[in-house]
């Protein structure tokens, strides 16, 4: 009992650690650094330490300090309590749906089998999205508590997006429903051990679609219109400064990893490299033994995920790069008569294809 | 309601189902991204003499400025040490914003040797416009636009540069001479 707690608070301290640890510092540098070089320029290189300056790494640092030392500031007629905890309801849940979500298969080691995930849910799928869409709630109060227009009309823009954008990737996930015949992340990922039953082969609508909503959920341009800048000042976080507008940043750059991190297991074959099975993994390592090789195999599954996640957020800062932003009328255009009818008939060619090839 | 605008523009069915242009988009914004991000490796290498991205590393690497560049007046000094200026003032006439100031020092009569010179030669940076106007009403050629544009400080009253700090060797500003020459003709007065 005692080795299953260990384990599983070893698996929480990981996720907490790549997520909050590396992931959200080192993607403010990717977003500078990325965007500097798709526009042939060099990007964030000052910050330095005794002249050392590690291609621009420590302006992550520099960004912390910074953010710690601002004052905190809640403007006049705010409501105090509101306006403190809406960072914390909009960050919580962006960690939170990491919980279910598996970065590994099964192992046996030491005559023990561990599952790399650390809450093994029969209804991951619809936790995942239950949990996400609760991020809103700090998004809208957050607007509306700092007593402010612009942060107003940019909690409104979030509610109306998300709420749009919500049913188009509900709907888009009863297909991969369908197709996998389980809620459970795992076992959806278990079934892409097959190369040719990626989702990205089952569901090519459906990955499109996702990747459209995913990105409208994460309000990153093109459909950044709840902050907007040239519009809005800065949406629903005009009023935040200090840690609390590090926690909506922080909460924005986990979103990303959550969303390439269920793209990857939804469509992109998991922890799966293609024509290689765990089995093949695990008999070319054999003379490390059971455990060595479990081990081996266990470390080469999390690499491959990660770089799949890897992956995905760079496509989501090229996209964001890239693309101009919608206008609003575009946006509810494009949610409400264009994905909502696509996702609907995805699932009805989805039935039919699954009911001629029984 | 949304207020439309005809642009006039004709999109066809291919454009207008979106995919395929934001595709097309995004293969160009990542040739960029990838061509830049391993096109330093040869610079780095040594292979290539340019790198792929031309922005310049500012206070690291420089940048040779052309010979018409005006930075801050200088003036210029003879082999000797003896400044070539024979403190005339028409640099101080010609200057629009008051910036030099000079005090002239007099031989006495000896035979062979300089016969005036600046006692005081100031230029004030802080007031200067670098117009160039010094240089072209220099009969002797004694006054010259450097490409020294690195002046920025802390305090306004360092920027006043006394006759030690503007001497340059002649050596120094030979290119700047010959554009002179050239551009302001100043044998035909």
């Amino acid at each position: 009992m005692w080795v299953d707690l260990a384990i599983t608070l070893a698996k929480i301290l990981f996720i907490i650690g790549v997520t909050v640890g590396f992931f959200a510092p080192i993607l403010t540098w990717v977003e500078r650094k990325q965007s500097a070089i798709m526009q042939d320029r060099i990007g964030a290189n000052r910050a330095d330490i005794l002249g050392f300056t590690a291609i621009g790494l420590f302006h992550c640092i520099a960004d912390a300090l910074k953010m710690f030392t601002k004052e905190d500031f809640i403007p006049q007629g705010a409501n105090k309590i509101l306006h403190t905890i809406s960072p914390i309801i909009a960050v919580v849940p962006a960690i939170l749906t990491f919980a279910v979500v598996p970065f590994g298969g099964q192992y046996t080691i030491f005559d023990k089998e561990v599952n790399l995930v650390i809450s093994d849910l029969d209804v991951g799928l619809l936790f995942v999205f239950a949990i996400a869409s609760l991020a809103t709630y700090g998004y809208v109060i957050a607007g509306w508590s700092s007593n402010n227009n612009w942060s107003l009309l940019g909690s409104m823009r979030t509610a109306s997006q998300m709420i749009s954008y919500e049913v188009t990737m509900g709907l888009t996930i009863v297909g991969v429903l369908m197709v996998y015949e389980s809620m459970k992340l795992t076992t959806i990922g278990a079934i892409q051990e097959d190369f040719f039953k990626w989702g990205l082969f089952l569901q090519p609508l459906g990955f499109f679609m996702f990747l459209a909503a995913s990105i409208a959920e994460n309000k990153r341009i093109p459909f950044d219109n709840p902050e907007a800048e040239s519009e809005i000042v800065a949406g629903y976080f005009t009023e935040y400064s200090g840690l609390k507008f590090g926690m909506f940043f922080m909460s924005e750059f986990i979103e990303m990893v959550t969303i390439g991190a269920i793209m990857t297991i939804l469509f992109f074959g998991a922890w799966h490299i293609p024509f290689l099975t765990t089995a093949t993994l695990l008999s070319w390592f054999d003379f490390l033994g059971t455990t060595g090789s479990n081990i081996l195999v266990m470390l080469i599954h999390v690499g491959v995920f990660f770089s799949k996640v890897v992956f995905f957020i760079w496509l989501q800062m090229t996209i964001r790069w890239t693309l101009p932003r919608f206008r609003y009328d575009q946006i509810m255009k494009l949610g409400w008569k264009i994905l909502l009818p696509l996702s609907l008939a995805n699932i009805l060619v989805t039935g039919i294809f699954i009911l001629v090839l029984k | 309601m949304a207020y439309y605008v005809n642009r006039n523009i004709k999109m066809t069915w291919w454009e207008r189902i979106y995919i395929p242009e934001i595709i097309k988009g995004m293969i160009i914004t990542s040739r960029h991204f990838f061509v830049n991000l391993f096109g330093f490796i040869p610079f780095f290498l040594g292979t290539q003499k340019e790198r792929k991205i031309m922005t310049v590393y500012y206070p690291e690497e420089q940048v040779q400025y052309p010979v018409a560049y005006r930075g801050r007046p200088v003036l210029a000094q003879n082999e000797d040490g003896h400044p070539a200026c024979v403190a005339c003032g028409l640099c101080e006439i010609a200057c629009p914003a008051y910036c030099i100031h000079i005090e002239p020092g007099e031989n006495s009569g000896k035979q062979n040797q300089y016969e005036r010179w600046p006692d005081v030669f100031n230029i004030d940076y802080a007031i200067c416009i670098f117009c160039g106007n010094c240089e072209e009403a220099c009969p002797e050629e004694a006054i010259f636009m450097s490409d020294d544009c690195e002046i920025s400080m802390l305090d306004r009253k360092k920027m006043l540069y006394t006759k030690e700090q503007l001497l340059t060797p002649v050596a120094d500003l030979q290119k700047r001479i010959e554009f002179t020459r050239n551009m302001y003709a100043k044998w035909n007065y």
